[in-house]
């Protein structure tokens, strides 16, 4: 409808030509509301601010409509420099109705600065470790779903236009917002031959009809008229592409998998966003953050592409069997088995690309929206078939859902239905779940769900690796031949590089340099056994030795040095940090 | 040492040095020319002709080279396109000069004839991959596909620190062979100076190693295993790319060269045609259609955990329109059921193969191509030209842009005629011929068969034939004897394309096309000896070859253009119905030889359907649809489209049909008038 829609461009210049209104977004956030885009650029600005020494805000890249992309570095500049440390990745809001992520990054960073210099936990974590934090990835998708009028799963897509019904035109037949109300709900009209009839235990809903029983209503989609005339309602809105298929790796057309775009990263703000974290060659695990259903999902995300290798997955299975007991009822599970096949999503190319560890979080689940109290999720530790089911069954009713709008929010959920001439079908109802409804929890429930979802965050991030550097004996062999033993240890989960990156050989690995003015590498290599004096010499070059240091375990190396004096052993690894040691020989 | 090249800042200097203003008409091909050279060309001919061609730089190599793209055709001047157009690039892969030459041959034949550009875009790209493209001029000639992104191959402390060196200062990289114990090669015994690998099962026992003419210039031990270059332009595309493939770069498009092509293509929906001159030729043969890929889409199975959703038996296999079928009563209302949808739900993966339609118009088009090359008496056995590349722009555009996609090349050895006669005498035949059957053979013949079988020099054919007659000897004795002889040797083992190159360097080349094996003191493998292939003598003929073969071939992409899908209006009936109601016939045909558009097309629906519409005033449509959408016209078919409108009065209706890559048409139609 386009006159509706010139209307609300006009409202939406006129606010874009008021002055700004006075900040009221300070720190410590509250997290009571769904923040805007603006509001979220407010709240990052006011971190920065808060915390000037221990963060850097910067526009990493613009989206199609020109708003910044923002990524917050939380690091510790005296503990050392950002690419010294493990880093964490964690994004959000990649599709524009999905937005509970921008929160949950917001949470993170507020909560861990927030308790820096107070809880010990948190002061030791913010200075081993630096964090990555863009919490808004499609800008434009949030701002419009935000802002336009829009059903709980529409505006996902990137602002690239696409010709959808291949008319030849463009974005033309998109939702209308009918009644005006900010929400594209739904139409349903009069109709003895329909398909649906009032649910008797609620005249709002509707329920399909058995056979031979009379029917009364024919569901007509969303709100919206045939703007082209082409006798289709609908059929071509902004977009669509997707931008979680839009990435670099494993990218397929959009024949295969709809909404990839015309070619990887036709989307100018992820591409800007993948260039970016591609120089930050120290992130080791990334999150990010979707809705809904309550799954933390770990690649691959297609079954062609073969199962990581076992070390990995025990990495994986470890944090994620923790995360289903930090945030209850989420069910850890394999991205292509368990949902379904996607190519080009960011999870595949942050894992093989930049060879970091990743989870999806898809937060939020509607069982939290159930009118019974107790959700009936099966507890941790029940089968993966039992869990995927749960997971994709109804799960919770709409005659639930319904009664907790009633009871708990007011009725803020639902939308009662409103007679509406219609353009094409003349006298209609138009009603049901409003914006922020289904895959969005009532407001009052925000604050658990980025608690729990930052917690997991932490734990993954506290099980970054944590490399040591030991010297563990310097021995006089005579003449001026020393041994020197040395001992790369790491407490934690995740090795210091991911055995998928060492696979498909996608960098190099750590490096151990040994060396001194007055010393020279005769021999050295690796140290198998140190009681039976076990080595693997690397013939060439043995001052420089190439090794990963796994993950609660550690690797020794033995070197025969000859000289005198100070001997610099120095350990530099993308995700394990860098060290250095000084022993003298004498 | 590593390979050094210009600072790229001094290209521009360089060139203004090197080349003075070129028109069309100086335009020869007695000579490759350089990336910048083929710019420069690009440049002048744009310089020469403003009404006509335009330049576009498309980007910048990470060498510093410009991508150059060459726009000729009647709508310079404007950005969006009314006309459809042809594409041509060449020389993805860098290493293929007369690729390059045939991009510049056929912008001069554009731009000389007038009738060639008159109706239609000419996009013509005569490098996609300068870095590499120079190295054929570099000194050392350097024969690699990768452009200069830097890459660290061997995942050291370093980056590009060990490329190939030219030990022998003969300006060429060749190879080194080194007796070794451990050596898998053997010098093939009837042709001592090619190699090849000793096979255990005949009791051949390795003597060499084989490595490329070069040092271990970072004492790792190993020897060029990380010299200049990173991408291959020619297979960085996002069809079949291979992931973590040395020189595929992270992603398809992660280079400048290939990213600008994506986006052009993106943004030009008027091409219609393309192109790729290089090493690969699907005017000789179809794209390949014998890889194995997941997604046959006649017989699909559907997985156990998704049967249940559409209620289809995982044990058996269904045909995608079936399993549309199976899901459009579950999806919610108005939503579109497509083959994309479906085929991304089950997880199916994309076409590898090309879809039998199409395989016909490029068997057609094959076979007619042999013909133009045979009146062009250029039909001699030559090498097969390349299979077509995993990640090629060729396959892209194909498989991804759904348009009709040709590869040509323009060169390969010719093929080594077998010296074998067919009235060569082995010990089989020898064995069934009596005495005096072999005697009627003559003197002459049976001293050749001597020769050939080697017997003694003193051992001549009238010895021979005494014995016989003296019965001294019988022909079934001289067959045992034969057997019993040690094998002539033969170049049995060697492979087929070096064989090719070495006859063709003897033969034409005097000998140049090769580097005898010579001795050489290396720092770290000690006595080597280097010799072997020329780079470049299998890809580029003698310079002096160049402008006949560029004659006798690069027209056929002129007749291929002929071929395009051209969209008109073929017939228009009105029927009155009465009532002022009239029936609207439009007849929507397809006068080219190759398809609206092609299979692939249909299937991944990026090329519009043809969009007909009825405009004008004081008529209504009572059925049909203002813009009707015809997905597809075969070629020399055509589809009918059909209205019913109303008009009180009598009016003139402009019937149209519209596509970006196949022109299109109108007519204008009058609904009653007189009667």
């Amino acid at each position: 409808m386009k006159k509706l829609a010139c209307f609300a461009l006009l409202i939406m210049l006129a606010a874009g030509t008021l002055p700004a209104q006075k900040s009221e977004i300070t720190v410590p956030l509250r997290f009571d509301q769904y923040y805007s885009l603006d509001q979220i650029f407010e709240a990052l600005r006011a971190l920065n601010k808060a915390y000037p020494q221990l963060t850097t805000l910067e526009t990493v890249g613009k989206s199609e409509e020109g708003r910044p992309i923002m990524a917050l570095t939380v690091n510790n500049p005296k503990t050392g420099s950002a690419l010294d440390k493990p880093g964490m990745y964690v994004d959000g809001n990649m599709h524009g109705n999905e937005i509970q992520g921008g929160d949950i990054s917001l949470y993170l960073v507020d909560y861990m600065l927030g308790n820096y210099g107070k809880n010990p936990e948190m002061t030791s974590l913010v200075d081993k470790t630096c964090f990555y934090v863009v919490p808004v990835v499609n800008v434009d998708g949030r701002f419009h779903f935000m802002t336009d009028a829009n059903s709980p799963d529409s505006n996902r897509s990137l602002r690239i236009p696409v010709d959808d019904d291949k008319d030849g035109l463009i974005d033309e037949d998109p939702p209308d917002d009918l009644d005006g109300d900010g929400n594209i709900c739904t139409m349903r009209k009069k109709d003895p031959f329909g398909q649906f009839k009032t649910d008797p235990e609620d005249p709002r809903l509707m329920v399909r009809v058995k056979p031979g029983e009379k029917g009364e209503w024919t569901m007509l989609g969303e709100e919206g008229i045939d703007n082209d005339g082409d006798g289709q309602i609908n059929e071509d809105g902004p977009g669509y592409v997707d931008p979680n298929r839009n990435w670099g790796f494993d990218w397929a057309p959009s024949y295969v998998q709809g909404g990839s775009g015309e070619y990887p990263f036709s989307g100018v703000g992820l591409k800007a966003l993948a260039e970016w974290t591609m120089t930050k060659t120290n992130i080791a695990f990334a999150w990010s953050f979707h809705n809904n259903g309550g799954m933390i999902l770990r690649g691959p995300s297609r079954k062609g592409l073969g199962e990581y290798p076992p070390q990995d997955v025990a990495v994986y299975d470890y944090l994620g069997k923790q995360g289903e007991r930090i945030i209850p009822g989420y069910r850890y599970l394999i991205s292509w088995k368990d949902l379904y096949t996607t190519y080009g999503d960011s999870g595949e190319w942050i894992t093989q690309t930049m060879g970091a560890y990743f989870y999806c979080a898809e937060v939020f689940q509607g069982e939290s929206e159930a009118f019974k109290g107790v959700s009936e999720r099966p507890e941790p530790g029940t089968s993966r078939e039992e869990a995927v089911r749960g997971i994709f069954s109804e799960g919770v009713s709409d005659r639930e859902r319904i009664k907790f709008s009633d009871n708990v929010v007011q009725g803020e959920l639902y939308k009662p239905w409103k007679p509406f001439k219609h353009p094409d079908y003349g006298d209609i109802e138009i009603g049901g779940w409003v914006k922020l409804s289904s895959r969005l929890g009532a407001p009052f429930m925000i604050k658990d769900l980025v608690h729990r979802n930052a917690m997991a965050v932490l734990f993954s991030a506290k099980n970054l690796p944590d490399v040591a550097l030991e010297v563990t004996d310097v021995k006089a062999l005579g003449g001026n031949l020393f041994r020197i033993r040395t001992r790369l240890a790491n407490p934690k989960a995740m090795p210091s590089m991911s055995y998928l990156a060492q696979k498909v050989n996608l960098y190099p690995k750590d490096m151990l340099k040994v060396g001194g003015a007055g010393a020279k590498v005769v021999a050295g290599g690796l140290l198998l056994d140190p009681y039976r004096d076990q080595v693997v010499y690397k013939k060439y070059r043995p001052e420089l030795q190439f090794l990963v240091v796994p993950g609660f375990g550690k690797v020794e190396h033995q070197f025969l040095v000859e000289g005198k004096g100070d001997v610099t052993l120095r350990y530099e690894s993308r995700h394990g940090g860098k060290l250095t040691k000084t022993v003298k020989l004498e | 040492m590593t390979l050094r090249r210009p600072a790229s800042f001094l290209i521009p200097f360089i060139l203004c040095l090197a080349l003075g203003p070129l028109a069309a008409a100086d335009l020869t091909f007695d000579r490759y020319h350089k990336p910048e050279e083929l710019a420069a060309a690009v440049q002048d001919l744009a310089r020469a002709n403003p009404g006509f061609v335009k330049v576009h730089i498309l980007a910048k190599s990470p060498g510093g080279r410009e991508l150059v793209l060459l726009e000729v055709g009647p709508e310079t001047a404007k950005t969006a396109k009314s006309l459809p157009a042809v594409f041509i690039a060449a020389n993805m892969e860098g290493t293929v000069p007369i690729s390059g030459e045939a991009a510049l041959y056929l912008a001069k034949l554009i731009c000389e004839k007038a009738d060639l550009r008159s109706d239609r875009t000419w996009y013509i790209l005569p490098c996609g991959n300068p870095d590499a493209a120079s190295g054929y001029f570099d000194k050392p000639q350097r024969r690699d596909a990768r452009n200069a992104a830097p890459r660290n191959d061997d995942q050291d402390d370093q980056i590009d620190e060990d490329g190939p060196d030219d030990l022998d200062g003969d300006g060429l990289i060749t190879q080194m062979r080194v007796k070794d114990p451990e050596g898998a090669w053997i010098a093939v015994p009837g042709e001592p100076r090619l190699m090849k690998k000793a096979d255990g099962s005949k009791g051949e026992k390795g003597v060499w190693k084989l490595y490329p003419e070069g040092l271990d210039n970072d004492g790792d031990g190993q020897i060029n295993e990380d010299g200049p270059g990173g991408v291959n332009i020619g297979t960085s595309f996002p069809h079949l790319f291979n992931y973590h493939a040395p020189n595929s770069g992270p992603w398809p498009g992660s280079e400048a060269e290939t990213f600008a092509l994506l986006k052009f293509f993106d943004v030009h929906r008027e091409v219609g045609l393309t192109f790729v001159f290089g090493e690969a030729n699907f005017c000789l043969n179809p794209p390949r259609s014998s890889r194995k890929g997941d997604a046959d889409l006649n017989q699909i199975k559907v997985p156990e955990n998704m049967a249940g959703f559409i209620n289809a038996d995982p044990n058996r296999t269904y045909t995608i329109a079936e399993i549309m079928d199976m899901v459009r009563p579950l999806v919610p209302p108005g939503m579109e059921v497509t083959e994309g949808l479906v085929a991304g739900f089950l997880g199916l993966g994309a076409a590898v193969n090309p879809l039998d339609d199409d395989l016909k118009f490029y068997k057609e088009l094959s076979d007619k191509y042999k013909e133009f090359l045979k009146a062009g008496k250029l039909d001699g056995k030559r090498l097969d030209p390349a299979p077509d590349k995993d990640g090629s722009l060729e396959l892209y555009a194909y498989y991804h842009l759904g348009l009709p996609s040709f590869a040509l090349d323009f060169w390969t050895l010719p093929e080594v005629k077998e010296e074998k006669a067919a009235d060569e005498i082995t010990p089989e035949k020898l064995e069934k011929m009596t005495n005096d059957e072999f005697i009627a053979l003559g003197e002459e013949k049976i001293d050749a068969f001597l020769k050939a079988s080697g017997a003694p020099e003193q051992f001549k054919a009238k010895q021979v034939i005494e014995g016989l007659k003296g019965g001294m000897m019988d022909t079934k004795k001289m067959a045992e004897m034969m057997k019993q002889m040690p094998k002539k040797p033969s170049e049995e083992g060697a492979d087929p394309k070096e064989k090719a190159l070495l006859a063709w360097s003897d033969k034409e080349l005097g000998g140049k096309g090769f580097v005898a094996w010579k001795p050489f003191k290396h720092s770290t493998l000690g006595d080597v000896e280097i010799g072997g292939a020329v780079p470049f003598t299998d890809n580029t003929p003698p310079a002096k070859m160049v402008d006949a073969l560029l004659k006798g071939q690069v027209p056929w992409a002129l007749e291929i253009a002929k071929k395009m899908a051209r969209i008109k209006i073929a017939d228009v009936v009105v029927q009155r119905l009465g009532a002022g109601v009239y029936e609207v016939k439009v007849w929507i045909e397809n006068t080219g030889d190759l398809p609206y558009p092609t299979a692939m097309g249909r299937r991944d629906e990026r090329i519009l359907p043809v969009i007909v519409t009825l405009s004008g005033q004081g008529f209504e449509i009572v059925q049909g649809k203002k813009r009707s959408l015809v997905p597809a016209v075969p070629a020399r078919g055509s589809q009918l489209v059909t209205w019913i409108v109303r008009a009180a009065k009598p009016v003139k209706l402009e019937v149209k049909a519209e596509t970006q890559v196949a022109w299109g048409d109108s007519r204008t139609v009058d609904l009653g008038g007189a009667k």
